[in-house]
């Protein structure tokens, strides 16, 4: 199968940038369902999977996507499908199948204004804690990137496949509107600079091989058979144990709730990935993600041409998130302001959460449509600085 | 740990050949039908050669797949209630090469999964279904289905059922399902002789299978636990396509209609359709 790299310079929206990293990941199977603000990738798949050999499929509704995405990859295909607010509602009645089965995949949130339809065609940050928590039942981690650029997003499409497979389980891409359709540079290196993990396999017999590590709950890089590969795989919804037989048991019920959970928290240091700016001598931090941390970085830099000591600080993993590098900046500075497009308060109410009441938290909300302007982030600066 | 068929040494020879041991017994009620098309399944697996490396059983949500779940001794994938078919559509899509046995109820394939299932039969898509109906909810305690009879006493219909059934026959041949054939769980040589038909035709196949649950549909609807009593009562209802011919549409009125519907043999599947796309627009 070829790789279906392209080299080269591209002026392009955050959205084709995705189906570019995804492709370049090895991505061969994407179906989805049309929707505003996520479509531009969708359109790019079905233009530039065939042309690599693989499949693209537009489903009937975002169930059969996401189902259809997990389902392709217990058949050796790596898969991704994408959506927005009400589709992502929807694709998490799927996830929870991929979770319990440790189906690497990738779902990627284009944000948008909510809640319900809310502003389709306009950015939001409302979905920070939808995808952590909307699967239900708990009893899982999840693992989401949150990309700032057009350039950000193909390097982190990349990074939730690698993710993926390395943990088995589906990972999220938590972009907004902003990203997905910002115009801008993009660069696609060489395919011997991009690292893409492959599908790790079984080493062992069939007869030894167990499908769940449910007693080496924190064990990655577990391999996953595909059909057809002789290892008689067993993939249901229900509890199971390390064959994958459903169990009612509540030792196994123990066990397996305890590898969902503990694959991703006994390997945090594998994860972290956080931007920090001038927060040497900060005194005063602010702290954003996604495609509102462009504002925010902006509004730093207004900040530190007044002299005053704004350092600027953004989770790039959104899922687990990055507590004990949030912890340090509330260690450091006195006063935390989190700028986020939502009123509820969602990355503030975790950065409050990690900071443990060592610095003060401010939220900065909007209900969104518009990111927030540099103006309006100094304000705030200015109004709470020192 | 050996199951008392196995210390009896009476595990049937399909069951040792293609069932796994450790598995059995299964947790199917007495006198449930689903054995029935089981057998009927394993038949014609084994009359057609199929083999754990090239055949694959998924299922959805209900009795059938909680009977039949990781039970072949190849590979199983189990679906969330009502997404058997968009399940299915991966995996046959990802490993085209590979057969697909898919087992469904009314349940799944007619309420909570109706959609997947409409647009498996648009796309033609190269699995074979089995729609086990047995015209209630089973596992969860004898609700309404989207096939209970007009009039069915239920759990979640106490005072009688007052929607009439869905004929999920008619709705695989609208939706353009290459063979769609639908039998009792009685006529088990016509069944198992359909199920390999559905395996060899291109495209979807979709045989709906009538079964008797006495649990809940004898005890509520029928207020008989006795299978034959379900039997009975399945028969009473049911009328050969044939037969159907002669008789005026009034005196069809609640009766399915038994025997095969469609057998397209020159209908493109989507997987022969995708391979000639691919074809046309595979660069590298």
């Amino acid at each position: 199968m070829s790789s279906g790299v392209k080299p080269g310079k591209y002026f392009v929206q955050g959205d084709e940038a995705i189906a570019e990293g995804a492709i370049a990941a090895g991505c061969r199977f994407f179906a989805g369902y049309p929707i505003t603000p996520s479509s531009e990738t969708s359109e790019t798949m079905a233009r530039r999977l065939p042309e690599v050999g693989g499949i693209c499929l537009q489903m009937e509704d975002e169930l059969a996507s996401i189902h259809s995405v997990g389902a392709a990859s217990v058949g050796g295909l790596k898969a991704m499908t994408i959506s927005s607010g009400p589709g992502i509602s929807l694709k998490l009645e799927g996830l929870g199948w991929g979770i319990k089965n440790e189906i690497p995949y990738v779902v990627v949130d284009v944000q948008r204004a909510g809640p319900s339809n809310g502003v389709a065609t306009r950015v939001g940050q409302g979905d920070l804690y939808t995808i952590r928590y909307g699967s239900a039942g708990g009893n899982a981690s999840l693992i989401a990137l949150s990309p700032k650029s057009t350039q950000e997003a193909f390097d982190l499409t990349i990074e939730c496949f690698n993710f993926s497979e390395i943990f088995r389980c589906p990972v999220f891409l938590l972009t907004d509107e902003t990203v997905g359709h910002t115009r801008e540079l993009l660069v696609i290196p060489e395919e011997s600079e991009l690292k893409v993990v492959k599908r790790i396999k079984p080493t062992v017999p069939p007869e030894k091989f167990l499908m769940y590590p449910l007693d080496t709950p924190g064990v990655i890089n577990y391999p996953f058979p595909n059909i057809g590969e002789g290892y008689g795989i067993c993939v249901s919804p229900y509890t199971h144990n390390s064959r994958g037989y459903a169990s009612t048991a509540q030792d196994i019920q123990e066990k397996m709730a305890k590898r969902l959970v503990f694959k991703v928290t006994e390997n945090l240091d594998k994860l972290v990935r956080v931007e920090r700016q001038k927060m040497e001598d900060a005194e005063f931090a602010v702290v954003a993600y996604g495609g509102n941390a462009r504002p925010a970085i902006a509004a730093v830099d207004m900040a530190r041409e007044k002299g005053m000591k704004v350092g600027f600080f953004r989770p790039i993993i959104i899922w687990p998130f990055p507590d004990r590098e949030v912890l340090k900046v509330a260690e450091k500075v006195g006063k935390i302001l989190v700028c986020e497009l939502n009123i509820d308060g969602q990355l503030s109410r975790e950065v409050a959460r990690a900071a443990k009441g060592k610095a003060e938290i401010f939220h900065l909300g909007s209900g969104g449509v518009e990111p927030h302007l540099p103006a309006q982030i100094f304000n705030e600066i200015r109004r709470l600085y020192p | 740990m050996s199951t008392v068929g196995e210390t009896l040494n009476l595990l049937h020879p399909l069951v040792a050949k293609y069932l796994r041991r450790e598995r059995m017994p299964h947790m199917a009620c007495p006198g449930c039908g689903i054995g029935q098309v089981v057998h009927a399944t394993l038949i014609a697996v084994d009359e057609l050669g199929l083999t754990p490396k090239d055949t694959v059983w998924v299922q959805g949500v209900g009795c059938n797949s909680r009977i039949t779940y990781s039970t072949w001794v190849g590979d199983n994938v189990d679906a969330h209630h009502g997404r058997m078919f968009a399940v299915a559509t991966g995996l046959k899509m990802a490993r085209p090469d590979m057969n697909f046995i898919c087992f469904t109820g009314d349940g799944d394939c007619g309420a909570i999964g109706g959609n997947h299932f409409i647009h498996a039969c648009r796309r033609n898509l190269d699995v074979t279904a089995i729609l086990f109906n047995n015209g209630i909810y089973g596992m969860t305690g004898g609700q309404v289905s989207p096939t209970s009879p007009l009039g069915a006493v239920t759990t979640t219909t106490p005072y009688g059922n007052i929607e009439d059934p869905f004929d999920m026959c008619k709705m695989a041949v609208a939706a353009g399902a290459s063979y769609v054939a639908r039998w009792r769980s009685t006529d088990f040589k016509q069944l198992s002789n359909s199920i390999k038909k559905g395996i060899q035709t291109k495209g979807l196949a979709f045989i709906e299978v009538l079964v008797q649950c006495p649990t809940n549909f004898g005890r509520y609807v029928l207020k008989s636990s006795s299978p034959q009593e379900v039997i009975k009562y399945i028969k009473a209802h049911t009328i050969s396509i044939k037969d159907a011919e002669k008789l005026p549409p009034e005196e069809l009125k609640g009766k399915n209609l038994i025997g095969e519907f469609v057998h397209h043999t020159d209908r493109q599947g989507i997987v022969e359709r995708y391979q000639q796309f691919l074809k046309e627009h595979q660069k590298e």
